[in-house]
């Protein structure tokens, strides 16, 4: 005989001041099965719990409903209570009457009535709730950190400090990421690199980092605590464990006017290269496009000139495989080309750049040596306009999002200029400035007030050359009128978007990503570094536009995650598994197809002797999610899922 | 020599080498112009085989019997190019192995009977192509064309008054091919999601079910129409289903016999963003 406790929340008055609880108890304490119905203000507190915990206690409850906001809210803390208090805490339900119902609904009575509705249907749901007990899975303590930049980085050597295994992938040939172009940072314009590289050095000189740079992740499988991963070593064509770094070979290649990615075409490079002088690791890679000896069979001046006989031209792709327990994705961002902007003619006028470019002018280690300088004459510009939200905020031709560093970087752009160039004009067309953060504002007031930035609120229409000078007509929507400026420069507020690859890349490891392809996570407040997927946390710019000190932050929390995960020798895993009944299985694999976590396999019924007379589909319980995805497949009504019964949600559905 | 000939003296070789432990094809009906069903596995009954236009029902779904197959021999099956298609999806699902089935491939054009060249399943590749390029009977059609200038409406009153002769006898379910499941969902009573009594609800609820399992599956071989003792045009809900499934997935059912199940594959390259 059932004897459920059903109580109802008002959750101050998110429910309450539209659901009649006292009516939705008094009708719930009538309905079959309902030993006990009580209302209070606030269940999720200590003393609402205790009265929970007492009523199961007192009565001897066998299921309990608790009327109140979303489960993804408190499902968890009422579960556990439930346990604290000696039952079996599959046995308790929400009814979700604040979401669902309270804050959706403006008539009173018929939010009552619906609240009613609700809650029967899980009353009758958790009568046939059935006691389940997590399913414990072992932990490989092995974290893997995909992509080098500062947030990686920071995941890998939080994690490694705390005494825990890390291998950290990078696809480029170094460390460093987009960090390490940037000239100074915002907002104590202190020297990026002086304080990326050492960043740089620790990762990969500590005991418990394995670093793979030049390297990609081929495929992922498994689930939390149990990953395996494939990994693909690109062929550098250098030996890494010969090559001292010594950088003969660079200086010889007869190819060298190959335009240098990490100076964003501002400065060229060898076909044998290092990104950049304090790469990390500082051992050189052949780019196979642009080699002569790939091209055209004859060269290998490299290989002469190499004292350590570290190039090999024969080097093919090879694969490691890695058990991994938790996965940090810090895949970074691309910034938005611009040549979508026909009218501020990037592309077209090279002395039109965008912010990145700005950056490695103004950077000592950059192809100016840190002097600002026009890319077209090498002259040193007079005047410089900014162009912000150039690609952001704008629905029609860039990203509908705020890149949010923009207004920063800009204004810091303004302070270095203006130091560097002294006398030198500086326009920032600007929508809004998006100066939140600690000391943020001040800088940008800084930029204003001491470094003479002129800000002019409005959009710019037209970039155009007349007279070897920049022509930026705009507006200016304060003063109402519009403007021209003659400029010697322009600089493009570019936005920040995801990896271009970044879908392919989510689909490979299975987490989820939104319309621009930042990846998702599981909740945008209480879960903000986990994926939808277990074991598999978020870093960085990869999850949305983000500055550095944000995605440092992220990286560490990304760390505890990790840390709390290893903590333990098994790990508890929610009991909602898929299983099959084998004597009504057709065999036609429909749910091995559909599975998306590869969680069902075929097995073989024998027979005595060991004949095969059936097959049927197994659900691994380690690997299954319990999405359900198999169950709504099965034609012959085979497969169910623990915790989801279709007598559950049968019961449900006819309890409404 | 007929074809009918033809097949019967390469029914008596297979069966006779032992190459094939039975021929299913068609013999004699209850009258003149019905064939019904013929299981032959000794040389003497090969000339009890029949090979005309009256030749229709499709044989397939007697290959999954349970046990026919289970002693790895093989079985020889007269089938139309539907029934190929059968072969090619019961293979794709695991039912049966198609290097164990022995095609005698047919079709009927007008009142003539041509035969399909090929032994197994593969082999028939062309002849299925040809068919998912080529449009219905003309006189099937106008009652397709009829249904669909339906509005909405209409429809749901058109298939509420087909629906409601429905006796829950489940002959569609038996004669379809591709109902093998030994327990159908219907059967299942715990819980019973489809009312076994019939009425309106129940009745819908069975021929939409129906419908769900059959899209991207069914061959439109025309078995479960023909078996409705209350003559409801199941073709109709059939072939617009196959309709759907070319149109929006590009899947016709049965090309071939590693076809994956339109409902339950997806592919990583999807461009709804809920697809991981």
């Amino acid at each position: 005989m059932a004897k459920i406790g059903v109580f109802i929340c008002h959750c101050g008055e998110n429910i309450g001041a539209k659901v009649d609880c006292t009516k939705l108890a008094a009708a719930m304490g009538e309905h079959p099965g309902v030993a006990v119905s009580v209302e209070y203000k606030y269940f999720c507190s200590d003393p609402g719990q205790e009265s929970v915990k007492r009523a199961i206690r007192d009565n001897n409850l066998t299921g309990v409903v608790v009327a109140a906001c979303s489960p993804r809210m408190h499902e968890a803390t009422f579960r556990k209570a439930c346990a604290e208090a000696g039952l079996n805490p599959y046995l308790c339900e929400i009814a979700n009457i604040r979401e669902q119902c309270s804050w959706v609904h403006t008539d009173s009575d018929q939010a009552t009535e619906k609240a009613m509705d609700i809650t029967r249907s899980m009353v009758e749901k958790v009568k046939r709730n059935n006691k389940l007990q997590p399913i414990e899975v072992p932990v490989t303590r092995r974290a893997l950190v995909i992509g080098g930049g500062i947030a990686g980085i920071q995941a890998a050597l939080d994690i490694a400090n705390a005494g825990q295994e890390v291998v950290l992938v990078e696809r480029e040939p170094t460390l460093g990421g987009h960090m390490a172009q940037l000239s100074e940072t915002f907002p104590t314009l202190d020297c990026s690199q002086c304080i990326m590289t050492p960043r740089m050095v620790e990762a990969a000189q500590h005991p418990k980092i394995r670093l793979l740079t030049y390297a990609e992740i081929e495929s992922v499988d498994g689930y939390i605590g149990n990953f395996s991963v494939r990994v693909r070593m690109k062929s550098r064509y250098v030996d890494i464990d010969k090559c001292t770094g010594c950088g003969d070979c660079i200086t010889k290649c007869p190819a060298k006017k190959i335009s240098s990615e990490f100076d964003c075409g501002l400065g060229k490079r060898t076909a044998i290269y290092t990104p950049f002088a304090q790469s990390v690791p500082n051992i050189p890679v052949i780019d196979k496009a642009n080699c002569i000896y790939f091209k055209n069979g004859k060269c290998k001046i490299c290989a002469k000139t190499c004292q350590c006989d570290a190039i090999n031209f024969d080097m093919e792709d090879t694969f490691e495989d890695l058990e991994i327990g938790a996965i940090v994705v810090a895949t970074g961002f691309q910034v938005q080309n611009n040549t979508m902007y026909g009218e501020y003619g990037y592309g077209k006028y090279p002395d039109v750049i965008n912010g990145l470019q700005f950056e490695r002018l103004a950077s000592a280690s950059g192809p100016t040596a840190g002097k600002i300088l026009r890319p077209s004459d090498g002259v040193e510009p007079q005047t410089v306009v900014f162009i912000q939200c150039a690609g952001s905020r704008d629905p029609s031709k860039g990203v509908r999002y705020c890149s949010k560093i923009c207004c920063m970087y800009t204004a810091k752009h303004a302070m270095l200029y203006s130091h560097k160039v002294h006398g030198g004009k500086t326009h920032i067309f600007y929508m809004d400035i998006r100066a939140a953060g600690k000391g943020y504002d001040e800088f940008s007031r800084r930029a204003i007030e001491d470094d003479e930035a002129a800000y002019l609120r409005g959009r710019v229409s037209k970039v155009w050359q007349e007279n070897g000078k920049l022509m930026v007509r705009g507006v200016d929507t304060l003063l109402g009128r519009p403007v021209e400026i003659a400029a010697d420069m322009v600089v493009l507020a570019t936005a920040i978007i995801a990896q271009p690859d970044a879908k392919e890349f989510a689909k490979t490891i299975g987490i989820g990503y939104d319309e621009y392809g930042f990846y998702n996570e599981a909740h945008l407040k209480l879960r903000p570094v986990e994926s939808s997927t277990a074991g598999v946390f978020l870093a960085g710019a990869c999850q949305s536009p983000k500055d550095i000190p944000d995605s440092v932050a992220q990286a560490s929390a990304t760390a505890s995650k990790v840390l709390a995960l290893f903590s333990k020798d098994m790990l508890e895993r929610e009991p909602v598994v898929a299983t099959n009944n084998e004597a009504t299985c057709a065999g036609c694999w429909g749910c091995v197809l559909a599975c998306p976590y590869n969680a069902i396999e075929q097995k073989d019924i024998l027979d005595r002797s060991g004949k095969v007379i059936k097959r049927v589909a197994s659900v691994n319980p380690g690997l299954c999610q319990g999405c359900g995805t198999c169950v709504t497949f099965c034609r012959s009504n085979s497969l169910d899922l623990a915790g989801f019964t279709e007598k559950q949600i049968f019961a449900e559905v006819m309890g409404l | 020599m007929s074809i009918e000939e033809q097949y019967r003296t390469r029914a008596k070789e297979l069966l006779s080498g032992g190459a094939v432990k039975m021929v299913i094809g068609y013999g004699k009906g209850s009258t003149s112009d019905r064939r019904r069903p013929l299981f032959i596995s000794s040389t003497d009954e090969v000339d009890r085989l029949v090979l005309d236009d009256a030749c229709i029902q499709n044989l397939s779904g007697y290959l999954v019997s349970e046990g026919l197959l289970s002693d790895e021999k093989r079985v020889a099956v007269f089938l139309r190019p539907e029934g190929i298609r059968a072969i090619n999806i019961l293979a794709a699902e695991s039912q049966l192995d198609a290097e164990q089935i022995v095609i005698f491939g047919f079709d009927v054009i007008g009142t003539e009977v041509k035969a399909l060249k090929g032994i197994h399943v593969e082999e028939f590749s062309d002849v299925i192509n040809s068919i998912k390029k080529g449009a219905p009977e003309a006189k099937e059609e106008e009652l397709f064309e009829k249904i669909e200038k339906m509005s909405p409406q209409e429809r749901f009153s058109f298939w509420q008054e087909e629906f409601a002769k429905c006796i829950k006898c489940y002959a569609c379910r038996q004669a379809c091919p591709m109902c093998y499941c030994r327990r159908c969902i219907v059967d299942s009573n715990q819980p019973q999601w489809v009312n076994t009594s019939s009425h309106t609800l129940g009745n819908f609820e069975w021929n939409i079910v129906r419908a769900f399992h059959l899209s991207g599956r069914c061959v439109e071989c025309g078995n479960c129409d023909r078996a409705c003792p209350v003559n409801i045009p199941l073709r109709l809900i059939n072939h617009r289903m196959a309709e759907e499934v070319l149109g929006a997935f590009d899947h016709f059912a049965g090309m071939s016999k590693t076809q994956e199940p339109v409902l339950a594959s997806f592919k990583k390259d999807d461009s709804e963003t809920f697809i991981l």
